[in-house]
């Protein structure tokens, strides 16, 4: 079990599958390269590497609007508080537009594409939601931790984690004092984020609650230790007794063997397959259990037979997060910014920085039901033709894609009007702005065009990864044989929507 | 509401898409069979016939967040409340009073005039042995009707699809929104989610056989339809959870290609007939108005109103959602009423669990234990039933409750759906008399 997989058994697919999983695709010139150098050179690659230089979101500061809030204090009548309130709100909705499109860019051009994904990963496992945070800052400070440590030790993480303000403010933390101990973040910390359901009590809750006192943020949303509002008193949890303090609590939970196991767990789960065998987890989690680094538990999956399986390939229905990427990243759709990629991630039912609830994403198959698979196959089309813009107003540039040019055509910014997050945003626009249409010449040779077969193995391997199957290819070959040749443009477009148009393509 | 996006206009969709073309093969198999075929399977299985025209309906609310009972449904006549909240208690001069101990809280003014109508019933003390404090647990243990202490896959609404529906239309139950909840995972047809405008198709002008090979590859084939429905009736038919990812994908998208043809059919022809508050759950029930008054064949709507766990200042949060609860099933039974089917329609609303009696240090409330559901429609059987829980005896601060989940549902199982309820809830609850 969990044996490593044998040289021979590394091919072009394998190497796609693992581009997939612990990213979001790759050109098939890069899986050539990955092909050739084999499977533990490309794996640690994927564990070491390169930098990222993507500049943080330059807009995002500490303390943001401060004026505006003032503002609202200061309102003397309800109807210019109702004023200010909403300017702020806008100001607010619009710099978390621009997180949502810097994280996406930053996903679509990463030369690190496994940190990214772990970031996703634990951003759905520690979720927090800006629906209630607000704070853009807090929210992007956040992302930058779960990037820090994403390849690091769990149990560093999760103390960043139980000082990160974004998690305080979303867990009520920052209330929490001696006297009147809060116990949101005591009992999710130990449902959702180390042991699962069953491995402890209600009064452990209670007693660990005591023990996370005393955490502020200050006016610059920065962590701050308040010792006076600090329980400092003797608990009880998890049958041993001390003056525990928040970091001890981590310590005493990470110590019990559920630990390791629900997270092996959700990580096989998140890149492997669902129910798998309880001996490969416990396997997984005894590996886990030494010392909670988190790379050497990577390592062991993606060089796991099991994790090349036939039960492993096509499993795992792809997340909104990665549709989206991974069709600009290996097809070079144009992807939008702004307000239009928040609604186009509000209907597929998936935004970043806005989990549900704190349990983050169910994932799985429930990414999809009729109305976001009704979605997904409209936006393909959408992404190929050019995706129209929710505004008028010309500012940004639009995501470039990896690999084509940057397009001098703007893109809208958000509009002034932008509708509050808990609704649906609208993608119906007047006048609206066009991204351009997918580049053709990214995919397609002259000389492919007038041979459909070879057009139609050219966009195959970018759109599914693999080697053909015979069946799909044959009725995609199919498709392209009722057009005129050479392809034109939009023949080549009608074909790469087709190919998105697929249960095939939903999965990885 | 959202609209539908851009992507070509809805007549183009129309006259092109892939429903021109498979209108004429794939619906009239559920939607023309004969009564007689359909009645004579219900003979030999609890399936239920639904016509659109005269079956029961339940629409099921979720309040989600865990619903501060105390603070809705308030025992103005206890001084241990106010005692229990010194700073978030509702006044005793503004509750509006039921019965003398309990009343509602005062922006739910318009549920009060429901109530007076004859056309609203409160259970109140609602939970369940062992409660759990955790939302998502609690929350599957109310929708999928378990015991605290066991795991069920498939929701109390799936399972009775699975024993009283014809499997083959997937339009039997409609939930308003883009994530179906865990109440309709069933073994066989699992309902559909709908965000309007959307619509199943290739979308584009292309000829007979690029729709066909669409459909192909999509699992919309006569075949596929054909043998969903051979397992009417059959409990041992393929569960959903070993469905492969490729087969599950295939299925949904049959179901949305009937179910959103269908829908929009309905949309273009009805209109509401009251003045909703506009706020999300104003717009979803008054889409559920125009599906039902339309004669779409669905038994169960599911929609919910979010923001319920307040912990923090919960004052103003708390009582606008009541007040938008209030506003929105007012407009609602308005409409009904006006549209002549109020009387086949149940509202049924739950919440994973109430809230602490005592108020917390933010000036909110933590994850409790029994709350008040409310009942309303135009044939329930008004009143306040089951007995308030007591604010003296409490288990570790909260409240112990005193009517099981599951009677009501039991309730609405038997009485207002017609079905068996012992089978689908697995076990026997005494009802109440609310229907």
């Amino acid at each position: 079990m969990l044996s490593q997989l044998s040289k021979e058994k590394w091919t072009y697919d394998t190497a796609a599958h693992l581009a997939a999983r612990a990213g979001f695709g790759e050109s098939p010139s890069r899986l050539e390269q990955w092909t050739q150098q084999g499977m533990e050179a490309t794996i640690q690659q994927l564990l070491h590497p390169d930098n990222d230089t993507t500049p943080p979101p330059s807009s995002i500061v500490p303390d943001q609007f401060a004026e505006l809030r003032e503002q609202v204090r200061d309102a003397t009548s309800p109807d210019e508080k109702m004023q200010v309130r909403r300017a702020l709100r806008q100001a607010t909705n619009q710099q978390l537009y621009d997180l949502i499109s810097w994280w996406t860019r930053r996903m679509l051009t990463t030369p690190a594409p496994l940190v990214e994904k772990m970031t996703l990963f634990w951003h759905g496992h520690f979720a927090t939601s800006a629906l209630k945070v607000r704070s853009p800052y807090k929210l992007w400070r956040q992302n930058e931790t779960f990037r820090h440590h994403v390849l690091g030790n769990f149990a560093t993480l999760t103390k960043a984690i139980s000082r990160d303000p974004a998690m305080m403010v979303y867990l009520d933390l920052q209330t929490s004092r001696s006297q009147h101990p809060n116990e949101n973040f005591a009992r999710e910390l130990m449902e959702l984020f180390t042991l699962g359901e069953g491995n402890y009590s209600e009064p452990d809750i209670k007693e660990s609650a005591r023990a996370f006192t005393g955490y502020r943020i200050d006016r610059f949303e920065q962590f701050r230790f308040v010792r006076n509002q600090f329980d400092g008193g003797t608990k009880t949890f998890l049958k041993q007794t001390g003056n525990w303090n928040g970091d001890q609590i981590i310590d005493i939970i990470l110590s019990q063997p559920a630990a390791a196991k629900f997270i092996s767990n959700k990580l096989w789960k998140f890149f492997a397959y669902e129910d798998a065998d309880s001996r490969l987890i416990d396997k997984l989690a005894g590996l886990f259990r030494q010392n909670y680094e988190i790379r050497p538990l990577l390592e062991t999956i993606f060089s796991s037979e099991e994790f090349y399986s036939q039960r492993a390939r096509d499993a795992i229905v792809k997340c909104p997060v990665q549709y989206v990427v991974e069709s600009g990243r290996t097809l070079g759709v144009n992807l939008p910014g702004g307000r239009t990629l928040f609604a186009v991630y509000q209907r597929l039912g998936q935004v970043p920085f806005y989990p549900p609830n704190v349990k983050g994403w169910d994932g799985g198959k429930s990414w999809i039901n009729t109305a976001t698979l009704t979605f997904r196959y409209q936006l393909a089309r959408q992404l190929v033709l050019g995706i129209r813009l929710a505004n008028e107003q010309p500012a940004k540039a639009p995501l470039p894609s990896p690999s084509a040019q940057p397009s001098p055509l703007a893109e809208a910014s958000p509009s002034a009007q932008a509708a509050p997050m808990t609704q649906t945003a609208s993608l119906r626009v007047r006048n609206a702005v066009r991204l351009p249409a997918l580049q053709v010449d990214q995919l397609v040779t002259e000389e492919d065009r007038k041979d459909p077969e070879a057009a139609v193995r050219k966009i195959y391997a970018r759109a599914f990864q693999t080697t053909p199957d015979p069946q799909l290819f044959d009725r995609i070959l199919d498709v392209a044989k009722l057009k005129p040749l050479p392809l034109a443009d939009d023949a080549i477009r009608d074909l790469v929507a087709f190919m998105m148009m697929t249960p095939n393509y939903q999965v990885c | 509401m959202s609209q539908e996006p851009d992507l070509l206009t809805r007549r183009h969709f129309l006259r092109t898409s892939i429903l021109g073309a498979a209108l004429s093969w794939t619906v009239p198999i559920f939607v023309e069979r004969t009564f007689s075929l359909l009645n004579a399977e219900a003979a030999e299985t609890t399936t239920q016939i639904a016509t659109g025209k005269d079956h029961p309906i339940l629409v099921v609310l979720q309040l989600a967040g865990g619903n501060d009972g105390l603070n809705a449904l308030v025992p103005f006549a206890d001084d241990l409340y106010y005692r229990a909240r010194p700073t978030i208690n509702i006044p005793r001069d503004k509750v509006l009073s039921l019965d003398g101990y309990v009343g509602f809280n005062p922006r739910m003014a318009p549920l009060k005039n429901l109530f007076d109508q004859g056309k609203l019933a409160v259970i109140q003390g609602v939970g369940y042995p062992n409660p759990n404090r955790s939302h998502f647990r609690s929350t599957e243990i109310w929708q999928t009707a378990s015991d605290a202490d066991k795991y069920v896959k498939t929701g109390w609404i799936g399972r009775y699809f699975d024993n009283c529906c014809n499997g083959e239309d997937p339009t039997v139950g409609v939930t308003i929104g883009s994530q179906l909840p865990q109440t309709f995972t069933a073994e066989k047809s699992t309902g559909i989610a709908m965000t309007p405008g959307g619509r199943l198709g290739f979308g584009k002008e292309a000829d007979a056989s690029e729709q066909q090979i669409f459909n192909e590859l999509n699992g919309i084939t006569q075949d596929h339809d054909l043998s969903g429905g051979a397992s009417i009736g059959s409990l041992d038919g393929p569960s959903e959870p070993k469905l492969s990812a490729i087969e599950y994908l295939q299925r949904t998208a049959l179901d949305a290609q009937v179910g959103t043809d269908k829908i929009g059919a309905i949309l273009k022809r009805t209109k509401p007939e009251a003045v909703y508050p506009k706020t999300p759950l104003g717009n979803e029930l008054s889409l559920i108005a125009r599906l039902i008054s339309g004669g779409l064949s669905t038994r169960v709507y599911y929609t919910s109103q979010g923001g319920y766990d307040t912990h923090n200042a919960q004052e103003n949060s708390h009582n606008n959602l009541l007040g938008q609860l209030a506003d929105a099933l007012s407009a609602f039974s308005t409409d009904l009423t006006s549209k002549g089917i109020w009387d086949r329609v149940l509202v049924m609303t739950f919440s994973e669990f109430g809230r602490r009696v005592a108020e917390n240090a933010s000036k909110g409330t933590d994850h409790g234990t029994a709350a008040p559901m409310f009942i309303c429609g135009g044939n329930v059987k008004p009143g306040l039933y089951g007995n308030h829980p007591s604010l003296s005896t409490l288990d570790q601060g909260d409240l112990i409750h005193t009517v099981d989940f599951r009677a009501v549902y039991s309730t609405v199982l038997n009485r207002w759906m017609k079905a068996p309820a012992s089978k689908i809830l697995g076990q026997d609850f005494s009802a109440l008399s609310f229907v």
